[in-house]
């Protein structure tokens, strides 16, 4: 199972019902393969940054979801014949995610290793100064 | 020596690099539009500063952000 973000324009003129039920559409499409559905979000209306279809905006829906390739492949299938979809994007998200979570893993390992290493830091400096380091002078 | 350069260059940095943003999403029009200027191409690494592995992630965003409609290829 992979994350994949998806991603699709509606006509703008198609009633706010329709895009819902679209919208549930897919969610059935991608329960009753096995996948999950993690978050929807209806971005609403915006401005294309170029024409489709002649279209200059349209409805902006994603879905964050849990699904294997059969399942992406369906429901892409499902887009492109759906007349009220005018485009669609498919993202795969989890390496993204997991390279994240890498970096913030190191950034939280050198930022514990610095604080103790001022604090050894501050230890020698509470030392005595060794004698040998004058007499090369 | 007689044709030296008055003026003092700053360094540029990557934008990325300062402000610690991991991940560039291809979603943040703000942000991509910021590295798109006005005949809609991508800006060069030379000009915005930003370093090599962010600017890789930075055109991938741009290019999935232009396939979805959120920045355009051209300008007409």
């Amino acid at each position: 199972m992979r994350n994949y973000e998806i991603m699709f324009i509606v006509n703008p003129n198609t009633p706010e019902e329709e895009v819902d039920k679209i919208n549930s559409q897919v969610e059935g499409v991608i329960t009753s393969g096995g996948g999950q559905v993690q978050k929807t979000e209806k971005m609403g209306k915006r401005k294309l940054a170029y024409e489709i279809d002649r279209h200059r905006e349209g409805h902006y829906v994603l879905f964050v979801v849990t699904a294997n390739g059969d399942i992406v492949r369906e429901v892409e299938r499902r887009l492109r014949v759906m007349d009220p979809v005018i485009k669609y994007i498919t993202v795969r998200t989890d390496e993204d995610t997991k390279r994240l979570d890498k970096v913030k893993a190191f950034r939280q390992r050198r930022a514990t290793r610095r604080s103790t290493q001022q604090r050894s830091a501050a230890a020698v400096a509470e030392l005595p100064e060794e004698p040998g380091e004058e007499e090369e002078m | 020596m007689a044709t030296q350069k008055q003026y003092y260059r700053r360094k540029k940095v990557c934008k990325f690099c300062v402000e610690r943003i991991d991940s560039i999403n291809y979603k943040d029009v703000k942000l991509l539009s910021q590295f798109v200027p006005e005949r809609a191409k991508i800006m060069p690494r030379r000009i915005s500063g930003v370093c090599t592995p962010h600017q890789r992630q930075l055109s991938d965003a741009i290019k999935k952000a232009r396939n979805i409609a959120l920045l355009p290829f051209t300008s007409e």
